[in-house]
């Protein structure tokens, strides 16, 4: 089979940090190629470049034999490439017609002729979506098969679906793969990235797995079997250099039980979930996105309301407690270190001190009924030196800090609330290597101090480092528990995708 | 919330059930046990005259050092608790009720027909459990079924001529702990460890939401403690606990050896109640997930805090764990359900890490 895309030496940096290095892809008319790696393995980064998302550093991408260049996915959609999102970029306001010929309107449009038009379509793409609802009424599948069929309206040669199965039934996976089947039998090229690895054994003709940014190895799917494909994604080689220290370190001994929770469940996202957090240990919670570790911590945190009906119980020491707002969860002394610091950790047109003096304030900590710019800068000169927060001056706004320093303001901000348990929801996503190494210094000091500190990430080696014991998390709950010594990326990485 | 007590009551409990996670954390240390002895529901251990004994239904037997049992006595009726003093005092409690100390009749008070548990203080006191005020020890899982919380715990000092009241309303207390001014007791039925003060029978939280039934305690040589659970805690059995309808028509329907309750061992019937822990997912057999029988020894520190276990899974069969006492710088752990006694080397802690 002949290449359709080709990628040579593909690079993409981001402040001078490789995200992918020296790529090389090719993808062959009319196949299913799987792409696979852990979070932060680079693979949407390389369906970006290739659907114009965003432009490569370095290297080439040739399409149909030709040297190309794409600015906006506009233009490689123009061309034949779609890119089918996680996060639909669908108008949630408009129609699922209007959505489905967004940009491809004549000049004068009769909406019952779209609809009839839309139906067709629909209808031979075996999707039960009625046209005519709005995108905002549509649940999650139904919102991806609209996106999905956009991508095929368009005549694309080129489809690259990321994580498309992520909401599906396994009803609506069975209907989806038998499309993709269809689609390749009319000679479209797809690329299909998914966390599920029986997916990808069961539909793709080729596997390409990427690591660290890097490419591993691309074969047929017939010389992979699951192991074989785990070994291949967690093999380590940059990052062991800078997650080796946890050989030599010991492990903490559990002190007393702080956080019990008992069978908690909020929707489909967390089912029963049970687990324990203990005094001055690092608990490691792993899974991959969507395996409801989040959801389940943002839960014990105050922030999302566990189901009404029968929503389990959470014990904090011995005491059972069930926020209604996170400030009484931080009353408490449980502060949740957000993933999304842009979104929900700092207020980035203020300052480092007025950022920190907000978490001081929403623990109640702060005496007094009048704001005093003295104590708002003695705050920011306190945790500045003490996170070695780098900036050109300690009254610096957030934004102009770089990702690892923000990261360290919205550690401070938890910091200045005292904390009995402290969780960091991937507390070094998005940062440069060496605040890393700081921040999982700060980690085990609060652990050593005897605080009791949960560490999500999706980023194994992480986990492995810092943990003085391991959970696992799959399909809204805790499913293995590992002690460091026993604990290997292949079991962990088994537990988490079995 | 200040309202939620309230909201609770309409908004539907939960059925949970403490993780085996941490300190609980599952392996299979009791299964890959050397076994000490082979004895048909070996139950209650002891050291007497520096001598290993152990009780199997009604006959009390001694080993030699190599695990060979001999028979020591005969009694009229089961044995269920055992208790050695300092100058080797033997205590025997029976299923009848009667209560032997060196063989001979100790006067009891009227209420205590369900001795679970003695345990001889440093300063000589005996303390003695009564498990259940309407039901023989033999019948534990009736009064579980029953939901009783009639146990009591006595004391009897050394001058004293009878036993004393110290608490009572107790959920099956069924190990103690004797201390010189105070008794640690498991209390099985409220998945507890509590302590009594001796003087006031004030009692107070030790341990709680043990993920089983605690059954005996006994001593390390390190001033710690061991605690052996004989069941785990199951989800179907706590809904069966909550339906007082569909239990008291299970009691009276179905044998009893095929009610939704906890077990010393699974009796591999087709009519047993589903065995959740022998269910496989994608070919894996998921042995820590909970079962109506099971095998857990707990170490606790000074301060009642577990710090580690030993543990014989749902797909394994040294369930049914009993007793537990450290000698000769070896654990045995007898597993009633696996009709068994297990040696493992004290060092070994039953810690995760």
């Amino acid at each position: 089979m002949t290449a359709i895309v080709k990628m040579q030496s593909i690079s993409k940096f981001y402040r001078k940090v490789p995200a992918i290095q020296n790529i090389v892809f090719d993808l062959r008319k009319g196949e299913i190629h799987a792409l696979l790696g852990e979070n932060g393995a680079g693979k949407s980064t390389l369906t970006k470049v290739m659907a114009g998302v965003v432009t490569a550093s370095e290297g080439k991408m040739f399409y149909h034999g030709k040297e190309v260049s794409y600015a906006s996915p506009h233009e490689a959609l123009q061309a034949g490439i779609a890119m089918v999102f996680q996060e639909t970029s669908l108008v949630p306001s408009m129609t699922v017609a209007q959505n489905l010929y967004l940009g491809s309107e004549s000049f004068l449009n009769r909406l019952r002729g779209t609809y009839i038009s839309a139906q067709q379509f629909l209808q031979s793409l075996n999707f039960g979506v009625d046209p005519r609802a709005l995108v905002a009424t549509l649940g999650a599948a139904s919102r991806q098969m609209v996106e999905i069929a956009r991508a095929v309206h368009h005549n694309a040669e080129v489809i690259i679906f990321d994580e498309p199965t992520a909401t599906l039934t396994p009803e609506e996976k069975r209907h989806f793969f038998a499309l993709l089947r269809r689609l390749k039998e009319n000679g479209v090229s797809i690329i299909f990235i998914s966390h599920a690895l029986e997916e990808a054994l069961e539909i793709s003709d080729r596997i390409t797995i990427l690591r660290d940014g890097e490419l591993v190895v691309t074969a047929d799917t017939d010389q992979f079997d699951r192991e074989k494909i785990v070994s291949a994604m967690v093999g380590r080689t940059l990052s062991e250099e800078l997650y080796s220290q946890h050989k030599d370190a010991s492990i903490r001994k559990p002190g007393k039980k702080v956080l019990s929770v008992h069978d908690i469940s909020m929707g489909s996202a967390v089912r029963n979930n049970s687990f324990s957090v203990f005094n001055g240990q690092v608990t490691g919670v792993f899974g991959l996105i969507g395996s409801g570790r989040t959801e389940t911590f943002k839960i014990v945190s105050g922030i999302y309301k566990r189901d009404f009906m029968r929503g389990g119980t959470i014990e904090l020491e011995d005491r059972t407690v069930r926020y209604l707002t996170p400030t009484e969860a931080v009353g408490d002394g449980i502060v949740y270190v957000t993933e999304d610091r842009k979104g929900e950790g700092i207020f980035e047109t203020m300052t480092i001190g007025e950022n920190l003096f907000g978490g001081l304030l929403a623990s109640g900590r702060n005496k007094g009924w009048i704001v005093r710019m003295k104590q708002i800068r003695d705050l920011a000169a306190q945790w500045t030196d003490q996170l070695n927060i780098k900036t050109i001056n300690k009254n610096a706004e957030v934004v102009e800090l770089s990702g690892g320093n923000q990261q360290k303001v919205v550690i401070g901000k938890g910091l200045t609330q005292n904390p009995r348990i402290i969780i960091f929801d991937e507390p070094t996503r998005g940062v440069d290597v060496g605040a890393i190494a700081e921040i999982h210094q700060l980690i085990n000091d609060l652990a050593d101090k005897g605080i009791a500190v949960v560490v999500i990430s999706s980023y194994l080696p992480e986990i492995m480092n810092l943990s003085d014991r391991i959970l696992v998390c799959r399909q809204g709950r805790i499913v293995e528990e590992f002690s460091p010594a026993e604990a290997t990326d292949e079991k962990v990485m088994y537990a988490s995708v079995h | 919330m200040i309202l939620d007590p309230i909201i609770d009551l309409f908004r539907g409990q939960t059925i949970t059930i403490p993780p085996l996670d941490g300190a609980f954390r599952a392996n299979n240390d009791l299964e890959d046990a050397l076994i000490f002895c082979d004895l048909d529901r070996v139950d209650n251990l002891g050291i007497w005259k520096n001598q290993t004994i152990a009780s199997s239904s009604d006959t009390l037997y001694t080993f030699s050092k190599t695990g060979k049992a001999k028979e020591l006595q005969k009694y009229p009726a089961e044995i269920i608790a055992i208790a050695v003093s300092a100058s080797d005092d033997l205590v025997i409690a029976l299923d009848n009720g009667q209560l032997l100390i060196n063989d001979r009749k100790a006067k009891l008070p009227a209420s205590t027909s369900c001795i679970t548990a003695v345990s001889f203080a440093p300063d000589g006191t005996l303390w003695l459990a009564n498990g259940s005020a309407s039901n023989p020890a033999s019948a534990w899982v009736v009064d579980l079924m029953e939901k009783n919380a009639s146990g009591s715990v006595w004391k009897k000092p050394p001058e004293a001529e009878s036993f004393s009241k110290v608490a009572d309303g107790l959920a099956y207390p069924n190990g103690l702990l004797a201390e010189n001014d105070s008794v640690v007791v498991s209390e099985s039925w409220r998945h507890r460890l509590i302590k009594i003060d001796a003087s006031s029978g004030k009692v107070s939280n030790l341990l709680l939401h043990i993920p089983g039934y605690p059954a005996k305690l006994s001593p390390t040589g390190d001033g710690c403690a061991w605690l052996s659970v004989f069941a785990p805690r199951n989800r179907l059995i706590e809904l069966v606990l909550r339906e007082t309808h569909y239990r008291y028509d299970m009691m009276s329907s179905v044998p009893r050896q095929f009610w939704i309750a906890p077990a010393l061992s699974s009796d591999n019937s087709f009519l047993e109640p589903l065995q959740c822990g022998g269910m496989k997912l994608m070919g894996v057999h998921k042995a820590w997930a909970p079962s109506r029988s099971h095998g857990m020894v707990v170490r606790l520190d000074a301060s009642m805090m577990p710090t580690g276990s030993f543990h014989s899974r749902a797909n394994g069969n040294k369930h049914g764990t009993c007793s537990a006492i450290e000698h000769d710088g070896r654990l045995l752990v007898a597993a009633k359900g696996g009709n068994c006694i297990l040696a493992l080397p004290v060092s070994k802690t039953g810690e995760s890490q």
